[in-house]
């Protein structure tokens, strides 16, 4: 039997559509403001900005793809800008001792995992805030970032090294095909593993999670990991971009990526999202960003921007969620 | 003062779902009008238009005769309706005067200063006019879930309501804590107060209810004075068919028991209880609240690990407190009494309430295997008869009956061996429980050991093979089917003849 009943069931099927609706509307908008930015200038849409424009988002598709499946989990990682300097400092360090660009990789991403771990402990396994815990290892990774850069910029000139962040096909930047690739193995892993699903039941409903057995303070742990490592990797691609190591790398990167994810439709409260969401809002978000950028806005004006765009996007949210609540 | 609220011809539409379609319903001072339904009849829609929550497409409310408009929760306040809600909204760290006087505090003279000698001497009044004992200093987190739902309805008095609006009241009630509401009650109606009380106990409607109305699908099906109906009548109004009795099967249980405990004991909790439960064999532990069979429930599924004791599963001991995750792996399962605090996942769907215990068998090649997943969950679906739209609905959306069916639909792997089971049937209505009844018994025909706690005598008689009766953490005495005596049940669950 599985006909609706006629009285009891509410709003038949409206949040699946919901979220559709959402993503046609961010896609709506993204193209509003690319036809919008190439009328103010027409540079806009020349393959070498679009080039441009997606190298200077690349790290932000990985950092907002990682804090999806923490803000999924009900949580948040104010940690990730500092730790893409940290663990940017540790691969560059690595690099110049070794002379080997993947012992340098291998160490960028296993500095941003050690991050991602210490929040993970706290977090999952000691049920601290995640709010509190990250915002202590957001001031910790950047301290350790200016230690081991003793507050310099360190040059890198290893081509392995940069190759990921700074080479280009034509106008095609090699860290979109990979940060495609990344995006389809994160979806695999979120949407077709038992991990993605474990996912979704800590941030739905912790407790339930946990007399059904999954270990959701397990997952926790490790989601925290996942987003360390991603951080690791954009590390290797800030390096990349610019050529050399900076202890102010990834600055407010955090909360790019937290804009960016509740663009995107993730709740706030766990559960409910997708990765697709966070690629248009990063999208969306990158569009604005670089628009301004090439329109000649006032420089000052843009965090201002930013912050009203998160302001409106978590207002219009309540706005819409407040008659499904109930 | 008499006072009167008539609302005529209530209409109200979500989408397609017509959710209530030309409803009178009428609410006289001095009187219990009971309102009830399955879930999902429109009680609580009807309550939420006259709360002021909803706002209705057709109808219109009237209070003494002249029409009003509810347009927000304020405005039921203005017109002297109050809604008491089954999770209670009271801040637990002012006291019982400072809660009640919350928002319109008083002030010694003009200063800014609060008089909380007055405050608490006008709430002792109230209290005192109503014979309840409560002091209006103590702390409202001292307080148990009875005393905050008194602390509520006066409240609501006090800011000169005279209808009150209760849902299930005493759902979360000892039986102690029920008399004395039940008392309250009956003060409030003589002082002219209005009630409108919504339950799915025969019980209590016919004890204090003097109008009783039935709503299924939306519309009122019987409006009776109680001494002009039955119970019968009412069930069969609610259900709309007479309702196909549960009759428990007959089987033969032998073997070892898949679970024994042995002298299991907790300081202040339980105290030296053993016992056993064997395949397909359904064993009932019942007593009053607070009678420590919920506790020993956790203890045996790993919840717990602090107890003296031993507890054996298939001939081995288990580790004490070895969590839930282990007990799962080795074929145990929990249904447990608080649906919405650990039994749903609420923003996920159908399919994945159900299949999340059963994931890492359908696993194939590191992935999950989606169409697996879908037969697993239709199954489970049909098997429980649970009503959904589909088996991507968010769970959150279905009525309280087909939420527990789903937290017993996970459950329905036939890898699974003991079932433990915390007030199965807790807040559903009668069909719904009919169909639990018979979920239970057909996972015990298949030899699923199953452990019940259950506060429901009826139920407890009706369920066990064997019946455990517990009080204040002793186990008092056990009967074996078909050798039930009710009323020796109660006397056992109530200490009758036990040392304090």
């Amino acid at each position: 039997m599985t006909s609706t009943s006629a009285a009891g069931v509410g709003h038949p099927k409206k949040t699946l559509d919901s979220l559709t609706l959402r993503y046609l509307v961010l896609i709506g908008l993204i193209l509003i403001a690319s036809v919008g930015f190439s009328m103010a200038n027409d540079n806009f849409y020349s393959l070498t900005n679009i080039g441009i424009l997606l190298r200077s988002i690349a790290v932000l598709f990985l950092l907002a793809m990682g804090m999806t499946f923490i803000m999924l989990t009900g949580g948040i990682d104010l940690s990730v800008g500092s730790n893409v300097a940290f663990a940017g400092g540790v691969g560059v360090i690595t690099l110049t001792a070794t002379g080997s660009a993947f012992l340098g990789f291998g160490a960028a991403i296993v500095a941003g995992m050690l991050i991602g771990a210490v929040n993970g402990f706290f977090i999952g396994r000691l049920k601290l805030s995640a709010f509190m815990v990250t915002l202590a290892t957001y001031a910790l990774a950047r301290g350790l970032a200016l230690v081991i850069y003793d507050a310099n910029s360190i040059n890198v000139s290893n081509t392995t090294f940069l190759w990921l962040g700074g080479v280009s096909w034509g106008n095609m930047p090699v860290v979109i095909p990979f940060i495609a690739l990344v995006f389809a193995g994160l979806s695999v892993l979120l949407y077709k593993t038992t991990f993605g699903r474990d996912v979704y039941a800590a941030g739905s409903n912790f407790n339930t999670a946990f007399v059904l057995g999954r270990r959701p303070e397990r997952t926790l742990v490790w989601i925290y990991v996942l987003s360390g490592a991603l951080a690791g990797l954009s590390a290797i691609i800030t390096v990349g971009r610019v050529s050399s190591g900076q202890p102010w790398a990834g600055l407010f990167l955090e909360f790019d990526a937290i804009t960016a994810v509740i663009l995107g439709g993730t709740s706030l409260f766990g559960g409910r999202g997708k990765l697709l969401g966070t690629i248009l809002g990063v999208l969306l978000y990158g569009i604005i960003i670089n628009g301004l950028v090439l329109t000649g806005t006032n420089p000052y004006l843009q965090s201002l921007i930013k912050g009203a765009i998160l302001l409106g996007v978590v207002l219009l949210d309540n706005y819409t969620q407040r008659g499904k609540a109930a | 003062m008499s006072n009167r609220i008539d609302m005529k011809g209530i209409g109200k539409s979500f989408f397609a779902t017509r959710a209530l379609d030309n409803v009178d319903f009428t609410c006289v001072s001095g009187e219990v009008h009971a309102l009830v339904g399955l879930n999902g009849a429109g009680k609580s829609t009807l309550m939420k238009v006259l709360g002021g929550i909803y706002q209705a497409d057709e109808g219109i409310i009237e209070v003494n005769g002249q029409q009003v408009q509810i347009g927000v929760p304020a405005d039921a306040g203005k017109v002297g309706i109050s809604m008491i809600h089954q999770e209670l909204s009271l801040i637990n760290e002012l006291t019982v005067a400072g809660n009640i006087f919350l928002g319109r505090e008083l002030k010694r003279g003009r200063t800014p200063f609060l008089d909380k000698r007055e405050m608490a001497r006008q709430v002792k009044e109230q209290l005192d006019r109503f014979g309840l004992a409560l002091n209006p200093n103590r702390p409202v987190r001292e307080l148990n879930s009875g005393e905050k739902q008194i602390v509520e309805i006066i409240r609501a008095l006090m800011s000169n309501s005279w209808l009150i609006v209760m849902d299930e009241p005493t759902s979360a009630l000892s039986e102690e804590d029920k008399e004395r509401l039940f008392e309250f009650i009956r003060r409030m109606k003589v002082e002219g107060i209005a009630i409108i009380y919504i339950s799915h106990h025969m019980p209590e409607i016919f004890g204090i209810a003097e109008q009783v109305t039935v709503m299924r699908d939306g519309v009122i099906v019987l409006s009776e004075r109680t001494g002009e109906t039955s119970e019968a009548q009412v069930i069969q109004s609610m259900t709309g068919e007479e309702l196909e009795h549960f009759v428990k099967p007959h089987k033969e249980i032998s073997g070892d028991p898949l679970l024994s405990v042995q002298g299991l004991s907790k300081p202040g909790v339980y105290e030296n209880v053993s016992l056993d439960v064997r395949p397909g064999e359904i064993v009932v532990m019942t007593g009053l609240r607070g009678c420590g069979a919920p506790e020993l429930a956790k203890a045996i599924f790993g919840l717990d690990g602090d107890y003296g004791g031993t507890i054996s599963y298939r001939g081995k001991a288990l580790k004490p407190g070895r969590g839930p995750a282990a007990a799962v792996r080795d074929g145990m399962g929990l249904v447990t009494e608080n649906r919405d605090k650990n039994g749903i996942l609420p923003p996920l769907s159908v399919r994945d309430n159900i299949a999340l215990p059963y994931l890492e068998k359908a696993v194939h090649h590191g992935v999950i295997d989606a169409s697996h997943i879908d037969k697993v969950v239709s199954k489970a679906i049909s098997d429980t008869s649970t009503k959904t739209s589909s088996p991507d609905q968010e769970i959150r959306f279905l009525s309280g009956g087909n939420k527990q069916k789903i937290c017993f639909s996970r459950w329905l792997d036939p890898d699974l061996e003991l079932l433990i089971l915390l007030e199965p049937t807790r807040g559903i209505d009668v069909h719904a429980k009919a169909d639990i009844y018979r979920i239970i018994e057909d996972m015990a025909q298949r030899g699923v050991g199953i452990l019940i706690l259950s506060y429901e005598i009826d139920e407890v008689v009706m369920l066990g093979d064997r019946v455990l009766t517990m009080y204040h953490g002793r186990r008092v005495s056990e009967y074996a089917y078909p050798d039930f005596e009710k009323d020796q049940m109660l006397a056992d669950m109530a200490g009758a003849g036990q040392p304090h």
